[in-house]
Parts: C-alpha cells; sequence; structure tokens
C-alpha cells in the first residue's frame, strides 16, 4: 500500500517534472521573444552610438545602455530554445545543427558587452571605442552566418 | 641648386636605362610609399573580397572565391605573383590593360564579373601602385577552377562585342563645380570601391544601368537583393545622415543599431572600416549629394 501510493507520488511528480521542463511556452511566443530581445540591444546599441559619438547630449544616459546591454549579452542564449527554428522568423537552421559553434558566437557578445559597460564605467574613452567595436562585430559575426537576410 | 639637380637628373637617366635592360626593374622601381598606397588603394578597391577564398585559411588575395551570378558561376583568380597559377611576371602594361580595359596579357578579354568598367577610371599614378603592392606579394601557388558558364558565354572573345556596347574606359574626371571632397567621393564610389556593380541595377545584358546608379538591384550576386543607397526615402538612406553613412561604413552599424550581416558585412571588413576617416566621410558626401531616386 505504501509502496503503491510512493510509486503514485514518484509518477505524479515525474510528470509534473516533466512538464514543466517541456515548458508551455508557445514556439511562436518564444520568437516573439527573441525578436523583442533582439530589438531591444539593437535600440541600446543605436541610442549608445548616437551618445558616445556626441550626436546628442545625454552622457549621463550612457550608463544605462551599457548596462542593459552587457545584461542582455548573458540572456542572449536563452532566447534559442528547440523547436523555435520555424515560424515568423529570420533565424537560419543552421544554429541547431552547430550548437557549439553557435554557443562561441554568444559567448563573444557576452564579453564583448561586459567589456563595453566596464570601460564606460572606468570613463576610459579608448578602451569604450575598442570595446563598441567588438560589440559590433560579434553582433555581425552572429548575423552574418546564421540570419537570413531580409529579402 | 643646378649642378645638384643635373646630377640627380643624369642618375635617374641612367637607373631609367638599367630598368630598361633588366626584366626585373618593374618590382624593383616601386618603393615602399607606392606599395604602402597600393595596400591602402587594394582595401579601397575591394579587391580582397573577391579574390578570396570562402575558407577561415585561406591567404588574401590568392583567389578562388566561388561567385554565382545570374550568368553562371566564377571562381576568381589568383592575385600574387605566382608564375604558374597567379600573376607573376606581369609588367605594369599587363595590369594596366586587365585593372582598366578587362584585358589579360594575351589580348583575351575577361568577363565584366571583374569590376574593369568601373576600374576603367582609376587613375595612373593609383593603378601603378596596385600593380607594385600586388607584385610585392609573396607569391602563393593556387590553381583555380574554370569557370562554370552557360554555353553562349564559354568563349571569351564574345566579351569584345559587351566591351565595344558597354566599355567607356576614360579615367575620372573630376567636377570643377564641386568640391575636393566630393570628387574624392565620387572617384572611390564609382571607380575604386566600384559600389555600383552590386547597387545599381543592371539591364538584360548584365551592363549597369547608369542611368539609375545607386538604385538598388533586384538580382544582386548570391541571390540577394542589393537595397537602394540614394536618397529616396522609403526604400534608400533618405533618412540617414552623413555621421550615419559614415558609421555604417566603419563599423557595419544600420541607425537602428543593428549590425549588417550578408554580403556587405564583407566589404565593411576588407573594404571600407579600412580606409581613412576622411575618405569614408567623402563617400557620404557624394551619397548624399544624389538626387532622390526610387528603387525598384
Amino acid at each position: 500500500m505504501q509502496h503503491r501510493s510512493l510509486t503514485t507520488l514518484l509518477t505524479i511528480a515525474t510528470l509534473a517534472f516533466a512538464g514543466n521542463s517541456f515548458s508551455a511556452t508557445a514556439p511562436a511566443d518564444a520568437i516573439k521573444y527573441r525578436k523583442a530581445v533582439m530589438s531591444a540591444m539593437g535600440a541600446h546599441t543605436g541610442a549608445f552610438s548616437l551618445i558616445n559619438f556626441g550626436r546628442v547630449e545625454h552622457p549621463d544616459h550612457l550608463r544605462a545602455h551599457v548596462e542593459a546591454l552587457a545584461a542582455m549579452g548573458t540572456e542572449i542564449k536563452d532566447v534559442f530554445p528547440a523547436g523555435s527554428d520555424t515560424g515568423d522568423t529570420d533565424a537560419l537552421p543552421l544554429i541547431w545543427q552547430e550548437q557549439d559553434k553557435f554557443a562561441q558566437l554568444l559567448t563573444a557578445v557576452e564579453k564583448s558587452t561586459a567589456e563595453l559597460r566596464d570601460a564606460v564605467a572606468a570613463n576610459d574613452k579608448a578602451a569604450t571605442m575598442k570595446a563598441f567595436k567588438a560589440v559590433g562585430e560579434s553582433c555581425k559575426g552572429c548575423h552574418d552566418r546564421y540570419r537570413k537576410e531580409k529579402k | 641648386m643646378r649642378p645638384g639637380l643635373r646630377t640627380e637628373s643624369r642618375v635617374f637617366v641612367a637607373l631609367l636605362l638599367l630598368c630598361l635592360s633588366t626584366a626585373t626593374c618593374l618590382a624593383a622601381s616601386a618603393t615602399a610609399e607606392q606599395i604602402d598606397r597600393g595596400r591602402y588603394l587594394v582595401h579601397a578597391g575591394g579587391c580582397i573580397s573577391c579574390h578570396t577564398a570562402d575558407r577561415p585559411d585561406a591567404v588574401p588575395l590568392a583567389g578562388g572565391r566561388r561567385l554565382e551570378t545570374p550568368f553562371g558561376i566564377f571562381n576568381s583568380p589568383n592575385l600574387t605573383p605566382d608564375k604558374k597559377t597567379g600573376i607573376g611576371g606581369w609588367t605594369d602594361g599587363d595590369f594596366e590593360a586587365a585593372l582598366r580595359h578587362g584585358r589579360a596579357p594575351d589580348g583575351s578579354p575577361y568577363y565584366p564579373v571583374f569590376p574593369y568598367p568601373a576600374y576603367a577610371g582609376i587613375n595612373d599614378h593609383d593603378v601603378l601602385a596596385i600593380s607594385a603592392y600586388l607584385r610585392s606579394l609573396p607569391p602563393v601557388h593556387n590553381p583555380v577552377p574554370a569557370h562554370d558558364l552557360p554555353w553562349y558565354l564559354r568563349s571569351r572573345w564574345v566579351m569584345l562585342v559587351w566591351n565595344l556596347l558597354f566599355l567607356d574606359a576614360q579615367p575620372f574626371q573630376a567636377d570643377h563645380a564641386r568640391d575636393a571632397e566630393w570628387n574624392r567621393g565620387a572617384y572611390l564610389v564609382r571607380h575604386l570601391g566600384h559600389c555600383g556593380e552590386c547597387h545599381t541595377p543592371r539591364n538584360l545584358m548584365g551592363a549597369r544601368d547608369d542611368s539609375r546608379e545607386l538604385a538598388g538591384n533586384p538580382d544582386g550576386p548570391d541571390d540577394e537583393k542589393i537595397p537602394g543607397i540614394r536618397q529616396d526615402r522609403e526604400n534608400g538612406i533618405g533618412q540617414w545622415t552623413i555621421d550615419d553613412i559614415t558609421l555604417f561604413l566603419e563599423m557595419g552599424m544600420l541607425p537602428d543599431g543593428d549590425f549588417a550581416g550578408s554580403s556587405m558585412s564583407k566589404v565593411i571588413d576588407d573594404n571600407t572600416s579600412q580606409l581613412t576617416g576622411p575618405d569614408r566621410r567623402a563617400i557620404a558626401v557624394y551619397l548624399q549629394s544624389l538626387a532622390p531616386l526610387h528603387s525598384p
């Protein structure tokens, strides 16, 4: 009796766990979320560059944009879940075929955005320029290989 | 002053005679300054993007990149001075004929996938510098496969007719109504940088339709749709400022903070990011001067 209820309990727990890990996120929503994160990164990058190159006068905003970029730099690895390769997306299937290589390029984004944040925090103009170039390179590195260009 | 000058000219004539008598003279006469300028011009001319194979270990300029076009598949030749597989043994004259007139040293024509119709406007000074730089490279033995073309293009000699129809091999003429910056931009965009080779639509015979200069090309290389870069507000870069253009050419960032992938990213890496700030600005000034024209 006790044995059976334990089994039932375990079964329920296992099912609940499995249900959770195959989370209820619809692929369409995963794609929407990915696009939102990417647009946000782009928007912060655009805003950063307008301030950084002195085209608008909000030097005190610089910090917020690089903090956000660095934070999202650590998150983008989460926005390409399995199953989000089909639908309204420009992400190429190659991403899910060569996960190691893809992960490497994402690490470059994480590193470059963190360096940009640190350079801005240190108020180091030369390091900021260098890091911003590296951010661009790391974005481009992925887009070159893994993003379908708009027709 | 005078005697010194005369000595210099005598030395010059002596060197010239010595040069004429030796085959290696051309390479030897290139100055370090000329080679340096040539290196810069090779970047500005976008030679590397096409003449380097699409492999991580590819030697720059040693050829072998596969180019898929609506007119067949081309394999770019080796531009290092290897005797068998490259341009070893070429003279400045051979190089000039190739660059500006699309002619190989044996007189046979090249296909205009090699942008000689744009390069025709490159000035003598720059032609010699590019030639000097390429001949200063270490030779790389790299045989490249033949082009894979439809039957009607298999004979190179067909291109002689095409050249008669479409090639206007005039060196760039400065427009004196414009300032030096605009003229520099025009030279870089139209000739050395050959932007129109991708961004200008082509007619049925594959010649650029310069009446629609830089208005965009729906049938670009590698099956890409190439955007217009004139001042059209909807479809071009009409919302871009000069700063937007220069930053894009330097880093590949679009005004909305996105970074370009696509074949332009290669152009930015190998070509426009390597230019001086004033040259990037000259390009932007020239582009902004073009009247709005709606992309096809």
